[in-house]
């Protein structure tokens, strides 16, 4: 077995502890220690896949001649896939260490370590047959955690949403992978059913309704879990990005932008703060694609740096509404809450990370920004200023939510100073943002060299006469 | 590198370290649990603001010994896209150090007010932490050789700001209004962004002193209408950061934060670094004779009705801070006719002038009302009685209009906000139609249960 064999191993070993954990049917704080040590585990192991030379790249073939069918490499990583393939394992960290042990779900915890496996090994692979399966495994896992009876309402949504971009990406794929010619009518409606299938679950306008819903009615936990990662971005650059027409991706790239503004719009609106955080990811989510169809190297590296940044603070802006909810009860942000005083490490956290997704100088979001913000209208010279906009309003809504949450006098009857943990884990986040913020170098120079990648990638494919595998890269 | 260059390299990097470490310094242990006691945090904030001061004082001193005119003083690329774009550059003449000590002169002595006024205050530590941001990024906004680093100064003075204003943030009416000032800041970031990405596009670099120092203009490449559409855009961050019109209205709200904030950010440097910001970026107004026009009505406009505004106040910050604003909109017309050396010494006099007023308007209040105490009645007349006094019909709705301050913010409200909130209100219902689900609030949430 090679280094790098051991090392998946692991990887796909830790999540497998928790749900060993559950059948084996573990006094609840023992299963939740368990959970967060499986969390940890598999966060150091794929941070160690990323920072560690000899196993930052790799590729692990088909056993037999099943290449000829399900692509040239079961497994790989290389500059493009390494750096997003610890955001999953972050983003369950976050979500087992800040869990409660009384409100720790049996049922969902399998669900979500399942998950966040699937969105791993989805990073991992540029199978088309592989990323079908892992993207059907993800919906299943979440729409199994959406259970009801507290949340059928937003399953509901959910399912009819996701059942259809499963099926699209689906027939999109095989049209994709069977056409005879590239180019061909085929490839271009397979290519843009897998487009649609991304755009709804990105939560792309007009694709986008469902995701407030899921976040207002559903589970937030599995929701934030389920979106943060943002598969359909991984979908679109693996198998779009190489493939499309220039004017395909401006399409794209134009609706990623007015959907921007509007989920920043929107956010900014709500009354109710699960909402505002679904319109966020909307918004971020939009920023992301905007910047990987701009196909520039400036604004496509800085989607690749905002897709961590965003993961990340939105991630943690949506579990600070969800612990604040714990504490007390649905929250309304047209009245002031207050708590400051209680919990001043997560509102300094919540404004960190909130600014973050602004792009506020000083987090790592203000780099990918600047980037994005530069591609986009170099781009679109005049429609690449909806990212200036989606940016202030964003900024606005964050500062909102701010005020609301822990602004405000508060009769304080219930015990609302946070745990050791919760005050770690978003310390964490938010130094992680803050860091790579004042030192992005490392980080730039990665999503950069990605971004190199995948235009060369997409050059190789869209000159005649290059061979072409089912699913070629350049190295 | 000489040994003058060397010093005034190192004493511009002391200058900026000092806000850093100290808003490290005092921000960390809080994030730690470990808040430092007031005597740690006043003691660490005057040492950080002596530390600047004398940097301040050395770098402009070395600067003027050397006479060798503008200088960029370049400490790497912040990040690199291989051709290092992004520099963390400052750029260091004359009235950037002059202002850069000024600041840092005018922040140690509210630092050292503000640890009396506020002694005992919840928010002690945090005070000083929203105010180790603004001094960071003051000093950025006076220094910025880079547009990303003046970026970067903007948004740390606006975010510090609008926490500033609403630092009593037990009551709704500070919080309520540090929003809507944040709003208007949005409105300036955003202009201020613009201009830096159009900067980059067009001329293929952020650097400051192709704008600033007039120098390279050739090499710039930049044709008319580019240079008129980045001056614009600059001056509408200008508006924004220091009140011009139509951005006025938030310049009263913003007097609900601590006397000391008012009088550093809306008496002496927020609202003056907007000023500082066009008197940089004279050279681009040159090239763009369109952007001087509109600055220089701006700017007559809103000193005309900051003036009147004033004299109907009933409270002495507000007034104080269209008294300001008055001041500002004349440095701005002085700055827009070219005459940027008057508008340099106008705004350095008026800077040190309002603090004081500000700085001792809680003492003057607090004697007047011992003095009508004593009295046993009202003193002397307000200053509106000017206006009041003429019974005239002009005079009257003229008084209703400055009473009213000019009515800014019910038309922004009715312009912009009302439209806006309108139109993403019924995107809001359609969503929640396509989604099937109707307009009614959301379910339980207890029964949360995650992961």
């Amino acid at each position: 077995m090679t280094p790098v064999s051991l090392w998946l191993t692991g990887l796909a070993a830790a999540p497998l502890g928790a749900v060993v954990g559950v059948a084996l049917d573990l006094e609840a704080e023992r299963l939740r220690r368990l959970a967060v040590l499986c969390a940890g585990a598999m966060f150091a192991i794929a941070a160690t896949l990323f920072v560690v030379p000899e196993l930052h790249s790799f590729q692990i073939p088909w056993p037999g001649a099943a290449h000829a069918f399900l692509g040239q490499s079961m497994l790989r990583s290389d500059a493009f896939s390494s750096a997003l393939i610890p955001l999953p394992a972050a983003l369950w960290l976050l979500t087992v260490a800040v869990t409660p042990r009384s409100r720790l779900d049996r049922a969902g915890l399998p669900r979500t370590a399942l998950s966040t496996l699937a969105t791993t090994l989805a990073f991992l692979t540029e199978s088309p047959a592989l990323l079908m399966l892992f993207w059907t495994a993800s919906v299943a896992m979440f729409l199994a955690a959406l259970s009801p009876p507290d949340a059928r309402r937003g399953q509901r949504v959910a399912a009819a949403y996701l059942a259809v971009a499963t099926v699209l990406l689906g027939v999109g794929i095989a049209l994709v992978t069977t056409a005879a010619t590239p180019g061909s009518r085929a490839e271009q409606l397979g290519l843009w059913l897998i487009i649609t299938a991304a755009l709804i679950r990105k939560g792309i306008f007009p694709f986008h309704a469902w995701i407030p819903e899921v976040f207002d009615r559903g589970r937030l936990g599995p929701a934030i879990l389920f979106s943060a990662p943002q598969m359909g971005s991984y979908v679109v650059a693996v198998l779009v990005v190489p493939r499309a027409s220039p004017e395909t991706l401006r399409v794209v790239a134009i609706l990623a932008l007015v959907t921007a503004v509007y989920g920043a719009a929107l956010t900014l609106f709500q009354r109710d703060a699960r909402r505002a955080c679904g319109y966020l990811f909307v918004s971020q989510s939009a920023l992301v694609l905007a910047g990987l169809d701009c196909t520039g190297v400036e604004a496509l590296g800085g989607a690749l740096v905002l897709w961590i940044s965003s993961a990340l603070a939105f991630a943690g802006v949506a579990r600070c509404v969800l612990v604040l909810e714990a504490r007390r009860g649905r929250l309304d942000l047209t009245t002031h809450h207050g708590g400051y005083e209680q919990m001043p490490i997560l509102a300094a956290s919540f404004l960190v990370l909130g600014m973050a997704c602004t792009g506020f100088p000083g987090t790592l979001g203000f780099v990918g920004e600047e980037l994005l913000v530069e591609g986009a209208v170099g781009a679109f010279p005049v429609l690449g200023f909806a990212v200036v906009v989606a940016v202030a309003l964003t900024g606005l809504a964050v500062l909102r939510m701010y005020f609301s949450l822990f602004c405000g006098a508060r009769g304080i009857s219930v015990q609302l100073r946070l745990r050791r943990r919760e005050a770690i884990v978003f310390g964490a986040a938010a130094a992680f943002l803050v860091l790579n913020g004042l030192v992005p170098g490392p980080i730039v120079a990665s999503r950069l060299a990605a971004s190199h990648t995948l235009l060369a990638q997409r050059t190789a494919f869209l000159t005649p006469g290059t061979p072409r595998t089912l699913t070629h890269r350049c190295r | 590198m000489t040994g003058g260059t060397s010093l005034l390299h190192g004493a511009v990097l002391v200058m900026f370290l000092a806000p850093a470490s100290l808003l490290g310094l005092l921000a960390i242990p809080s994030l730690l649990r470990r808040p430092p006691q007031e005597r740690v945090v006043a003691s660490a904030t005057r040492i950080a603001m002596v530390v600047a001061f004398a940097a301040a004082l050395l770098a402009l001193a070395t600067y003027l010994a050397a006479g060798t005119g503008p200088q960029v003083l370049s400490y790497g690329a912040w990040f690199s896209l291989g051709t290092g774009r992004f520099a963390f550059d400052f750029l260091v003449d004359g009235r950037s150090l002059g202002f850069a000590v000024l600041s840092t002169g005018i922040c140690g002595v509210v630092a050292a007010f503000s640890r009396r006024y506020l002694h005992l205050e919840a928010g002690f530590n945090r005070y000083f932490v929203q105010f180790a941001m603004f001094v960071l990024g003051i000093t950025l906004v006076a220094l910025a050789g880079s547009i990303e680093v003046l970026f970067a100064g903007w948004e740390l003075i606006g975010l510090s700001s609008a926490l500033l204003v609403g630092f009593f943030h037990e009551r709704r009416a500070p919080v309520v209004n540090a929003l809507r000032v944040f709003a208007v800041y949005r409105v300036s970031d955003a202009a201020m962004l613009g201009a830096a990405v159009l900067l980059h596009h067009w001329a293929g670099s952020g650097s400051l002193s192709l704008l600033f120092s007039g120098q390279g203009q050739a090499e710039l490449a930049l044709h008319g209408n580019q240079a008129v559409a980045i001056a614009l855009l600059l001056l509408g961050a200008v508006a924004g950061k220091s009140a011009l019109l139509p951005f006025s209205g938030w310049l009263p709200r913003a007097m609900e934060g601590p006397t000391p904030s008012s009088a550093v950010y809306y008496g002496a440097l927020s609202i003056h670094a907007g000023c500082l910001l066009l008197l940089r970026a004279e050279p681009l107004l040159a090239q763009s004779p369109a952007a001087r026009v509109v600055a220089a009505l701006l700017g007559a406009a809103t000193a005309l009705y900051a003036t009147l505004t004033a004299r109907v106040q009933s409270d002495v910050k507000s007034a104080l801070a269209y008294a300001s604003l008055t001041q500002v909109g004349i440095i701005i017309v002085e700055i827009a006719l070219g005459l940027t050396g008057v508008a340099f010494i106008h705004m350095l006099g008026h800077a040190c002038f309002r603090v004081l007023q500000f700085l001792s308007a809680p003492n003057v209040l607090h004697d007047l009302h011992e003095l009508e105490n004593l009295v046993g009645g009202h003193i002397g007349q307000g200053s509106h009685g000017a206006l009041a006094a003429r019974p005239s019909r002009r005079a009257g709705t003229l008084y209703l209009v400055a009473l009213e301050r000019g009515f800014v913010d019910a038309l922004i409200d009715r312009a912009i906000v009302a439209p806006f909130y309108g139109l993403v209100g019924r995107l809001d219902r359609l969503d929640r139609w396509l989604s099937g689900g109707g307009g009614a609030d959301g379910p339980d949430s207890d029964s949360e249960g995650t992961p």
